[in-house]
């Protein structure tokens, strides 16, 4: 009785560990040949990679919102935070070589939202793809 | 080394002030004088403006204004709104005198008040007049609950009514908010002019710092008449018409 409990318990978590497996995200077309190429874009734009990438991960909500209220109300422009510059990089192609919207399930940023059940609100007015001259 | 009493340490220290506020106020002057950068928030020492000539602006000239408009903005693609819903960020109106029966051609948009009745009335703060005159909406805080559309007296604001997608980089819109003419702002940051007056040639249209004594603009507000839509309103209003 009690093998066939582990046997059971065995195959939930196995289960689990499959189910986290599928949340690699999707980094996206540019970030993918970036990262491939062994440069570190987010260094070159003057942060160091690792705080770049930790900051990134457990902040972006905070430093996008602090970047916003600055550009908008006091009209300071340019700089490292922005996210049509988030997208211009993590968007990927698909087979007729259209932009997919970064927001569409499994992209770069609904891969995580979904994960973790919060909701993405940034793209009901923002562009989800590169501008058509980039 | 001396010993100072109360008198001559007070007269001493007194003129050793006077040295460095006169130095310091000095180097303050010169780092005003410093060519403003792209990082610096806008300050009011700029107020950005309008004058329309109606007399040299012709009909076509102002559906040019407002496909500009579309073309740049991104708006009036809406296939889901009815008339009455769509957007319109700029709009024509003709304006007839029913003693002369002379009519005039306006291009009517956001007319950038100094003492803005949309952001007196905005619950949220959304509604907001920048440091150099802009009046824009900060849709992050817009509830939509259309209070500052019914306190224009230009009627310049609109709602969006349905989903939208593939918006410009540069001007994000949404539904559920509240938009109006922006004067381009992404434009003027860049030291450019807005669509709707790149979009004419000549000088039916002049855009361009209000405050500034050597602008065109500001010339040529000394030199001809002009008026403001509602002056009576006191709003102040950034965008002036001559000609009517």
């Amino acid at each position: 009785m009690s093998r066939l409990l582990i046997v059971f318990l065995s195959v939930l978590l196995s289960s689990v560990f499959v189910q986290a497996d599928h949340h690699i995200p999707n980094l996206g077309e540019k970030a993918t040949e970036f990262k491939d190429d062994g440069e570190e874009a987010h260094k070159r734009e003057g942060m160091s990679h690792a705080a770049s990438l930790i900051l990134q991960r457990k902040m972006h909500p905070e430093l996008l919102l602090h970047k916003r209220d600055k550009t908008l109300r006091q009209g300071v422009r340019g700089g490292y935070v922005q996210l049509k510059k988030c997208v211009e990089c993590h968007t990927s192609v698909d087979e007729s070589g259209e932009f997919i919207p970064v927001n569409a399930p499994d992209q770069f940023c609904s891969t995580c939202h979904q994960k973790v059940g919060t909701s993405l609100d940034c793209f009901s007015c923002h562009r989800t793809t590169p501008a058509e001259e980039m | 080394m001396k010993e100072l009493n109360r008198r001559e340490f007070i007269k001493s220290t007194t003129v050793a002030t006077a040295g460095v506020a006169t130095v310091a106020s000095g180097i303050s002057l010169t780092t005003f004088a410093a060519e403003p950068k792209e990082t610096d928030p806008v300050t009011n020492e700029k107020r950005w403006g309008m004058l329309i000539d109606t007399n040299k602006l012709t009909e076509t000239d102002i559906d040019d204004m407002v496909n500009a408009c579309q073309e740049e903005q991104g708006w009036g693609e809406e296939t889901h709104s009815n008339a009455d819903q769509k957007p319109s960020w700029i709009k024509k109106v003709k304006v007839k005198d029913t003693a002369t029966q002379r009519i005039s051609n306006l291009a009517l948009m956001c007319q950038h008040c100094e003492e803005p009745p949309c952001v007196d009335v905005c619950p949220t703060n959304a509604s907001m007049k920048r440091e150099d005159g802009i009046v824009l909406v900060d849709r992050h805080l817009c509830i939509g609950c259309r209070y500052c559309m019914m306190a224009c007296p230009y009627d310049a604001r609109s709602f969006v009514h349905e989903e939208l997608t593939n918006q410009k980089e540069h001007m994000p819109r949404g539904k559920g908010t509240v938009e109006s003419c922006t004067m381009c702002v992404h434009k003027v940051d860049k030291g450019e002019q807005p669509a709707c007056v790149e979009a004419l040639n000549g000088d039916a249209v002049i855009f361009g710092d209000l405050l500034d004594p050597t602008s065109n603009i500001h010339q040529t507000l000394k030199r001809v008449q002009s008026t403001q839509i509602r002056a009576d309103l006191n709003l102040n209003t950034g965008v002036r018409y001559s000609g009517i």
